[in-house]
């Protein structure tokens, strides 16, 4: 009992690191409908910038993110408007192969920057564990999941609650009706675009303590990113958050009981299993598509 | 019709006769041909590797070269791209006339380097790829320069493991490999010699190469509680999964890992204070108590401004493999050659190499013990620059 119990906290913890960093993910592919193949490489940049600011300064690389998100943002507002936004309009189809390229040219930046070896912080907490009963709980995990909390629901709010919110929701849903309401989407997408990749300053943050990272990380945590955003459904933040969930238990209870090395194909498997069974994703309705147009 | 088909098989013979006795007499340099990965994933291996070459080279040269003849190296790059490295020695052989081989690194590129080496009778000296999988395969020609391949790596550590106390020694180990021919063939072995010692196994998994989380893992080995754990670890690995044990703060007794506490980011990634009685094996330590090691590694980090890595020695030890063949043959007859590697003893800055018939070393791999911030040789005591062990190793050291 106690091992399916641990076996299950701990899928919850590392499901909840799988939210987090796919966030940003969820929100310019489920809003913007835009694949954003260079999110991973944002994720690592922001993941170097922490360090940065772990190394030099002496700033715990949560704190460091609240400053790291600044610049994220500002990249992202950048990015849209030089590349996605000119690129949408002659085919939508391109921005995957320009953000695929991005990707790349901000790997070998990070690495000339940085160089190849192995990276990481080493915060007080980043090898502490709390006990409760016969459970171990890991405060770096543990401080990550509540950071994904955390972010789940300051987006959530956000999108619910405030003027940009709605005007998101608007111009993702019907940017005609949007544009006759004084909403722009153009300029709506660029702060979408600039939200998402500032949040990766968090999934940075928490990756930096977590894992050691390269810069080519980005090519495990854009796969891991993109199963969590697939199985909950397009667009929908807490619904990534229950996916990143189910991942992680799901992991972690293959590893503890089928076998180590069937731990890395359950994100294809439950990929498969959720498209086949519920294509609109676990957590999300289905609607029609035509809607907007 | 006839006529011509006795011409060929006899211009074929004659090349077959020329290539294994090649250079055997001549007064230009004598060449030494090998394919190296200078570009792709692996040119920062290949980078020192060479430099190991260059320094045995130049110092060969400086000495008066061999038979009279100064060395020189004929390098090409083959990207990491086996089937590259194939054309490549192909290349040397028969277009570049090259007089004697040497091997590139890792398995995967010296398995067809070796295996054309072997087609055209010519000597095959590797300063790496210890898979025991390339010395069955029956070839006569092919030594590894360092003291041990992956199946004597376990040796030194079961032979001071068996030697504790039985009041002392633990009694249930872990065993975590990563899927790799460097690491699990180990693992397997020490699984089987622990367990004839009495030790309980608990735990038993292999992973595959691409995994880079090792929470639930750790968390299953510490729900296991073993006293021993034995890690299978190619790289980063390893040091992820320390970290994933001190979330956990679980250390058992005894940590053994192959490899990644060789790596010089290990210290930093697990925490320099959390290396402490970590083992592991290495085919050479700068700091090993070996005749000419203080001295090649002085020469090194002068001709190049930075300390040898394992690379660089394993390569510099593959020329003094060649370069004693050669002397004591006194003629440049690939035949000759392999038989006297066959027969003798070379001392060399890992210490003395002896091959068996397939030409995997008759020796062991140094059991290196992280004392003090530092990896110290623990066994054997010829190379040891730690007199002691530390056990049990401490546990982790929290903030």
């Amino acid at each position: 009992v106690i091992e399916f119990g641990e076996a299950i906290l701990f899928g919850v913890l590392i499901g909840g690191v799988y939210a987090l960093m796919a966030t940003g993910l969820t929100l310019a592919f489920g809003v913007m409908k835009i694949v954003n193949m260079a999110q991973g490489a944002f994720l690592v940049v922001s993941t170097y910038l922490c360090y940065a600011l772990w190394q030099h300064y002496g700033l715990d690389p949560i704190v460091a993110a609240l400053i790291v998100m600044v610049p994220m943002g500002a990249l992202g507002f950048l990015v849209y408007q030089l590349v996605i936004e000119r690129l949408e309009r002659i085919n939508p189809g391109l921005t995957i192969v320009a953000t695929f390229g991005l990707a790349l040219v901000v790997e070998a930046c990070l690495a000339l920057l940085w160089g190849p070896d192995q990276k990481t912080t080493t915060p007080v907490y980043f090898n502490q564990a709390i006990h409760i009963g016969h459970f171990t709980v890991p405060r770096a995990q543990l401080y990550a999941c509540l950071l994904a909390i955390v972010i789940t629901v300051a987006l959530q709010l956000a999108i619910k609650r405030t003027w940009l919110g709605h005007a998101i929701t608007a111009a993702s849903e019907n940017p005609e009706g949007a544009r006759l309401v004084g909403v722009e989407p153009r300029r709506i997408g660029a702060w979408i675009f600039a939200i998402a990749t500032a949040s990766t300053a968090f999934g940075g943050a928490a990756l930096s303590f977590l894992y050691q990272f390269t810069p080519d990380t980005q090519d495990v945590w854009l796969g891991i990113t993109l199963s969590v955003v697939i199985l909950g459904g397009l667009g929908n933040v807490p619904a990534a958050f229950g996916a990143g969930v189910l991942l992680g238990v799901a992991e972690s209870l293959t590893t503890t009981y089928v076998s180590v090395r069937w731990a890395t194909a359950v994100p294809t498997l439950l990929i498969l299993v959720v498209l086949t069974v519920r294509p609109q994703g676990l957590f999300s309705r289905m609607t029609r598509q035509d809607a907007g147009s | 019709m006839r006529f011509l088909c006795w011409a060929v098989a006899a211009v074929a013979l004659a090349g077959c006769a020329t290539t294994a006795t090649s250079g055997g007499s001549g007064s230009g340099p004598l060449k030494i041909g090998m394919s190296l990965p200078l570009t792709g994933s692996q040119a920062d291996v290949a980078k020192s590797g060479y430099q190991g070459y260059k320094l045995w080279a130049a110092q060969v040269n400086a000495a008066g070269g061999l038979l009279g003849r100064q060395v020189q190296l004929d390098v090409l790059d083959d990207g990491f791209d086996p089937n590259q490295t194939g054309s490549d020695y192909t290349r040397l052989i028969s277009q570049d006339k090259v007089n004697l081989l040497l091997g590139t690194f890792s398995s995967l590129l010296n398995a067809p380097a070796s295996a054309i080496a072997a087609r055209q009778h010519m000597v095959y000296v590797e300063p790496s790829g210890g898979s025991a999988s390339l010395f069955t395969r029956g070839f006569t020609n092919l030594f590894f320069a360092q003291p041990g391949t992956t199946l004597s790596l376990p040796n030194l550590f079961v032979q001071w493991f068996a030697s504790l106390p039985a009041a002392q020694r633990p009694t249930s180990a872990a065993y975590l490999t990563e899927d790799d021919p460097s690491a699990s063939p180990a693992i397997a072995i020490f699984k089987t010699k622990l367990q004839a010692l009495g030790v309980r196994k608990v735990y038993d998994q292999t992973y595959d190469p691409s995994t880079t989380n090792f929470d639930a893992i750790a968390a299953a080995v510490a729900q296991a509680q073993p006293q021993v754990i034995i890690d299978g670890a190619v790289s980063s690995d390893g040091a992820q999964f320390v970290r994933s044990l001190e979330k956990l703060n679980f250390s058992p007794k005894i940590l053994f890992q192959t490899n990644s506490p060789a790596d010089d980011t290990y210290p930093g990634a697990v925490g320099a204070q959390n290396t402490g009685g970590v083992f592991t094996t290495e085919a050479w330590s700068p700091t090993a108590n070996i005749a000419g090691n203080a001295e090649f590694v002085e020469a090194y980090t002068k001709m190049f401004g930075a300390a040898p890595t394992e690379d660089a020695a394993n390569s510099y030890t593959a020329g003094q493999v060649l370069a004693a063949a050669v002397k004591a043959v006194g003629r440049i007859d690939q035949t000759a050659l392999a038989d006297w590697l066959h027969t003798h003893t070379v001392n060399t800055i890992v210490g003395p190499l002896k091959w068996d018939a397939t030409g995997d070393p008759v020796g062991n791999a140094l059991l290196a013990q992280w004392q003090g911030g530092a990896l110290r040789v623990v066994a054997p005591k010829s190379a040891a620059t730690s007199g002691t062990i530390v056990y049990p190793k401490p546990g982790w050291s929290l903030p």
